[in-house]
């Protein structure tokens, strides 16, 4: 973004992330590895107290995630200092703004098993530390169970007919009670015979058989059609009586 | 059946062996048990890391995952298991009185049948095992906060870049 002085920046009200104001608005977070860009996005440096600081702008065409928080979800549950089970990592891309968000303290296990975007995924996770690429099929947690501690949060982008079986397989493994999944459902990829809403609904159901207790889900219009994600709490508390 | 008296826990940094010490079967879905199995200070009550084998290398580490993942048994955790659980087995099949709790039933079969430890993996263990896994850092002592991540990390990479077939050193450029 030119003219940086122009630019004000915020923070979102989830921490680690940050909105750019310049002539528009964008989504950003903070470049763990300034002076590069990861997939060709911009980037916007500014001044904090005489300490230039850079950001990277997140497209919500491009992340699920990212259009998912500006579709106004309650809350992500991914945070600075968070540990992530990311399935279905790709090249990269998300991930990479993810390891912004959840910085040094934070860890992200990346998770993919096609071969091509895994190479892009391992040259990424070279520059951020944070990351630990794992190229293995998500359907087999158990191949990967020793590069992984517990985590805080799963979040699940798979497409797969039995994504909700899968984010159960890892969940039993490696979420932690009262851990959060936020899982990106594209209707298409489990039904395409079926009204996306139903689709959902039979996704939801899943979750819920699998200990998950949904909390919200939205669909992801415009910056995707019928898609929908979906937050859960892993074996929630039970209220008190 | 016999009881579960031990766990096998392999992680990053080498292979961990957990002696439980309460017997009792607990209901594992009670709420009850899932507090002892998440609070550390009661969980140390339960299960404690009888030995602990760190690999010794990068390599030894990686080719240690290769053979785990697929469900195969390595020289040194046969040599490991043998030299820990060895002397229990020294009476004979009918005198082995406890179980080898182990997270996947593949290695568990191998794990039998080469060295005669009983195995077992059901819902109990894999419950106990995601008690060792959250207490981790903790169990093993001299393990410092850090290590088991940066163990994680190197092992991630050498286990991601075996697995690709591409070469990990050229990118495709990203068509925006």
């Amino acid at each position: 973004m030119k003219g940086g002085k122009k630019v004000i920046i915020e923070p979102h009200r989830f921490a680690g992330i940050f909105i750019a104001r310049g002539n528009d608005a964008a989504l950003i977070t903070k470049n763990m590895v300034p002076g590069e860009a990861v997939y060709g996005e911009k980037r916007i440096t500014v001044e904090e107290n005489e300490v230039k600081v850079e950001y990277r702008v997140w497209n919500p065409f491009r992340s699920k995630l990212a259009a998912a928080v500006l579709g106004g979800v309650d809350n992500i549950w991914i945070k600075p200092g968070a540990k992530v089970l990311y399935l279905g990592a790709a090249s990269g891309t998300s991930v990479s703004h993810v390891a912004d968000i959840v910085g040094d303290e934070g860890t992200v296990y990346a998770v993919e098993f096609s071969h091509r975007p895994g190479r892009d995924l391992i040259n990424m996770a070279k520059k951020r530390t944070n990351v630990i690429p794992i190229i293995e099929d998500a359907r087999h947690p158990l191949k990967y169970r020793m590069l992984i501690g517990m985590v805080d949060v799963i979040f699940a982008d798979v497409a797969q007919p039995d994504q909700a079986r899968i984010v159960g397989l890892n969940a039993h493994l490696f979420l932690k009670n009262e851990g959060h999944c936020v899982i990106s459902i594209k209707a298409n990829c489990i039904d395409s015979t079926a009204a996306p809403e139903a689709v959902f609904a039979k996704e939801v159901k899943k979750l819920k058989d699998e200990h998950f207790k949904p909390l919200e889900q939205i669909t992801l219009e415009p910056y995707e059609r019928d898609h929908a994600v979906v937050i859960a709490q892993y074996r929630a508390a039970k209220k008190a009586k | 059946m016999a009881e579960v008296r031990y766990l096998l826990f392999e992680s990053a940094s080498g292979y961990a062996l957990v002696e439980r010490k309460g017997s009792e079967e607990i209901g594992v879905q009670s709420e009850e048990a899932q507090r002892t199995l998440t609070d550390f200070g009661r969980f140390s009550q339960i299960c404690s890391i009888k030995a602990f084998l760190p690999f010794t290398s990068a390599e030894n580490a990686l080719a240690n995952i290769n053979d785990i993942s697929e469900g195969l048994m390595t020289d040194e955790l046969r040599e490991f298991l043998e030299s820990n659980l060895g002397k229990a087995l020294k009476g004979g099949k009918e005198k082995v009185k406890f179980a080898l709790g182990v997270a996947d039933s593949k290695i568990g079969g191998t794990v039998q049948e080469s060295t005669g430890i009983p195995c077992v993996c059901n819902d109990l263990v894999q419950e106990l095992l995601r008690g060792v896994r959250a207490h981790f850092a903790k169990l093993v002592k001299g393990l410092r906060d850090g290590d088991a991540e940066k163990a994680q990390l190197g092992l991630g990479h050498a286990y991601s870049r075996s697995k690709v077939k591409f070469d990990v050193n050229r990118t495709d450029k990203h068509i925006i």
